[in-house]
């Protein structure tokens, strides 16, 4: 299992040694090295992840699949900057960022690294648009934020066209289906044009066609704008619409391969 | 910005948290109220005081005098400076006054002041509380014809001419229409000190000058039961005192002398038109008769008849009550205060008003220096200390008024605190989401933190609205609740006060709302804390 995941893999860009990868001149975005962490339930220690090792490149599009337990939620989280691991280390855009400071940490969630969960995680108090500005509200004070308002506001609006809410930015949450919601998700982890997206299980409360609608979306933004997307799932179909699998299992990195 | 969006959104969508803070705004309104209308009692009760008591005073013990009262003001004088504006002197004795109702004789004890009205109407506020308008500019103590306030009813001269008629003091009928004087007789030139005027040239067949008492005037009332030594008034041939000696009520006034109000007025409520009405039973112009003790050692009795010329509403019932005033001269010969062979006068006690903004205890301490206590045995007090224990009861239940009050909004910051635990529990997720996102902890404790003050700011605001309102229109209220209830809220008859006073200050205000908004953010302090504290990913996780 441990040889899985050390095969050195140059071309498919995926490398199970982080401290090797840096050297590696394909740029990556994201590496993390031999990431620990572990829950407590009372003091009982329940470890999660056991040493993940992990190399993302610019415009990748990766899925992580495993089992529910296998960890993999607990992996974007730490990849998120969430939570920080026990043990090993997360490397962003050549900075490490497990243990940076909490202010550098929540400026990289809220500009470089968007996230969608698998219960969209909207505002109900705010409406569709509102939702959409929250991180560029979040971003600014609230002068310069009603200062560029307008310009704001713009591309709130273009983002909900792109994902097909353009009539529904005026709604509140509870008005929208499962998928507007998630694709109203999607638009808000786009307003601070990211580089990095985290999708925690997107399609897993949407029907079929819901969660095709979403993984065109997400497929098109890797494809057009090049941002490097990390699709967590335990869907084999979903996983399979990735240019590179990660499979996880017991906390480890049992299989990287090419989708079919 | 998220923040007072967020804010503003929980405010509009969670009115149960609105409800939390209706104990802030009757907090914050009782709060308002009471502290105005206390306000405005103790600030009226200390205008009263201060108005009747000078600022400071020198008194001898009990009954006892000061000699020399042009050393004493001499000395006062060089030891205070240009402090002092103004001395008086006073003569203080306590008294009975005697009177009838309804020809029941009646005895009431009063505190008989003996003042120089020049000087005491410029060391104490005396004049404004005087019934009639002429008298408020200076007091001469002698009957007057009009000026009287309205609601002493049927008094001055005028009254006291019919009384006397009604009671058989009639001129010979012959006289009466002819005499040019009797229908305007000029009240100024009525002497306190007995003098009478003649009225015609003719004689008077009755009332010796000298009449010992009031009693045996009134019982003089019906001629025929007239005093032993009196003859026939049908005798043309008697041939008594010359008119103009003969003290006649009708043109003829004793020694003026001014009452309390409320030694001589009843106010009670008309069971029929359920209206308060005062009822008098002394008027204006009526006689009483005063027994006081002499000065000196070895006490004795003295009466005097006077005759009541004006009356004293101070509203403070304890002065109304008791106080009586006449001219100091004449109090200071009928105490034997005044030293035969040199004519040197002695007084009671000496009453300082001192310069606006002058330092009433540091004044006092000076005196005491002076006339230490233990050598002259008087006593040197401000006007507060007078006061002291009704001032520092009405102070201490101030205090304690208000901190009960801030106890209220202080259960309504545990209440406030409740509720807001509620909705960070409630909103978890949404601090979950908001931390995914890139909020830091401080921004999502300030949402908190600025909900907690909007609330606060709302209750408040509508507290002082409320307050205010109420303390506007208070005695309406009072009615409408009095009305409601069948019974008084406010009863005059008990206060003196025909309305409840108020006093609103903006220091007063500011106070009571930055309190209450405090205690609001206080109470969201914990919940937003722990709003903030809170772990992303367990509560992104929370259900």
């Amino acid at each position: 299992m441990q040889n899985a995941i050390s095969k050195p893999n140059e071309t498919h860009s995926i490398h199970a040694n982080g401290k090797q990868a840096l050297r590696i001149k394909c740029p990556m975005l994201l590496n993390a090295v031999d990431l620990h962490k572990s829950y407590y339930k009372g003091k009982i220690e329940i470890p999660v992840l056991r040493g993940v090792n992990l190399a993302l490149p610019e415009s990748s599009l990766i899925s992580i699949i495993g089992q529910s337990g296998s960890g993999k939620s607990t992996l974007l989280h730490l990849l998120g900057t969430l939570d920080a691991p026990d043990r090993g280390e997360i490397w962003f855009e050549d900075q490490r960022i497990d243990n940076a400071a909490r202010r550098y940490r929540d400026k990289l969630r809220n500009q470089k690294i968007g996230m969608i969960f698998q219960f969209y995680h909207l505002l109900p108090e705010l409406t569709t648009l509102e939702n959409v500005l929250v991180p560029r509200m979040i971003e600014r004070s609230a002068w310069s934020y009603l200062f560029n308002r307008s310009k704001y506001v713009e591309r709130a609006k273009a983002l909900l066209e792109m994902v097909g809410l353009g009539h529904r930015m005026q709604h509140r949450p509870n008005q929208l289906s499962g998928g507007e919601m998630q694709r109203t998700a999607i638009a808000r982890a786009l307003i601070s044009q990211p580089k990095l997206l985290l999708a925690d299980e997107p399609t897993g409360n949407l029907d079929r066609q819901n969660g095709d609608e979403v993984m065109k979306t997400l497929t098109r933004l890797n494809r057009e704008e090049g941002i490097t997307v990390v699709i967590v799932t335990h869907d084999e179909s979903i996983a399979q619409r990735a240019d590179q699998i990660v499979r996880l299992a017991e906390g480890k990195v049992v299989e990287i391969s090419k989708a079919a | 910005m998220y923040k007072l969006l967020l804010s503003w959104r929980y405010l509009r969508t969670r009115f149960i948290a609105l409800a939390s803070v209706v104990s802030v705004t009757l907090g914050v309104a009782t709060l308002i109220v009471v502290n105005s209308v206390m306000d405005g009692f103790i600030t009226e009760m200390h205008a009263r005081l201060h108005g009747i008591l000078s600022d400071v005073e020198i008194a001898a013990p009990g009954l006892g005098v000061i000699y020399h009262p042009e050393f004493h003001v001499n000395e006062v004088k060089q030891i205070l400076g240009d402090e002092v504006e103004e001395i008086t002197t006073v003569v203080r004795v306590p008294a009975l006054m005697h009177f009838r109702v309804n020809g029941f004789p009646m005895t009431h004890q009063v505190l008989l002041i003996g003042i120089d009205d020049e000087s005491f109407g410029k060391v104490t506020d005396f004049h404004p509380y005087l019934m009639n308008e002429h008298n408020r500019k200076k007091l001469t103590f002698e009957l007057q014809t009009s000026g009287y306030d309205e609601s002493l009813g049927f008094c001055g001269w005028e009254y006291r001419r019919l009384v006397a008629e009604s009671n058989g003091h009639y001129l010979p009928p012959v006289d009466l229409p002819t005499d040019p004087n009797l229908g305007s007789i000029e009240p100024s030139l009525a002497k306190h000190d007995m003098k009478k005027r003649s009225v015609s040239n003719g004689r008077l067949p009755y009332l010796p000058k000298s009449i010992p008492d009031l009693e045996q005037i009134n019982e003089t009332n019906n001629l025929a039961m007239g005093p032993p030594d009196m003859r026939d008034p049908f005798d043309h041939h008697f041939s008594g005192p010359a008119l103009e000696d003969i003290f006649d009520p009708r043109r003829d006034q004793y020694t003026g002398i001014v009452l309390g109000m409320a030694i001589s007025s009843r106010k009670y409520k008309d069971p029929e038109t359920n209206e308060n009405v005062e009822s008098f039973l002394i008027r204006v112009g009526d006689d009483v008769a005063i027994t006081l003790p002499t000065a000196g050692a070895d006490p004795t009795a003295v009466r005097e008849n006077c005759t009541v010329v004006d009356f004293y509403s101070s509203r403070m019932h304890e002065y109304d009550s008791t106080f009586a005033f006449m001219p100091l001269s004449r109090l200071q010969k009928l105490r034997g205060m005044i030293v035969p062979e040199s004519g040197m006068r002695s007084i009671s006690a000496l009453q300082i008003k001192m310069k606006p903004g002058a330092n009433l205890d540091r004044a006092r301490d000076k005196l005491l220096a002076r006339f230490p206590p233990f050598e002259t045995g008087y006593a040197i007090q401000t006007w507060q200390d007078t006061q002291r224990p009704l001032l520092s009861a009405v102070n201490l239940e101030l205090t304690i008024l208000n901190i009960l009050l801030f106890l209220i909004i202080a259960v309504a910051g545990f209440g406030i605190l409740a509720t807001f635990y509620m909705i960070v529990v409630e909103k978890t997720k949404d601090i979950g989401i908001l931390k995914s996102l890139g909020a830091p902890s401080r921004g999502v404790m300030s949402i908190f933190l600025s909900y907690g003050l909007s609330l606060g700011a709302v209750g408040t605001g509508a507290g002082i609205i409320i307050g205010l309102l109420f303390v506007q229109y208070i005695n309406h209220i009072a009615g409408l609740l009095g009305y409601l209830s069948g019974r008084e809220i406010f009863d005059p008859t008990i206060y003196y006060f025909d309305r409840i006073p108020t006093i609103v200050s903006i220091w007063m205000v500011i106070g009571v709302a930055c309190g209450a908004m405090l205690i609001a953010v206080l109470a969201s302090v914990l919940p937003a804390l722990r709003a903030a504290r809170m772990h992303p990913v367990r509560a992104l996780r929370y259900e």
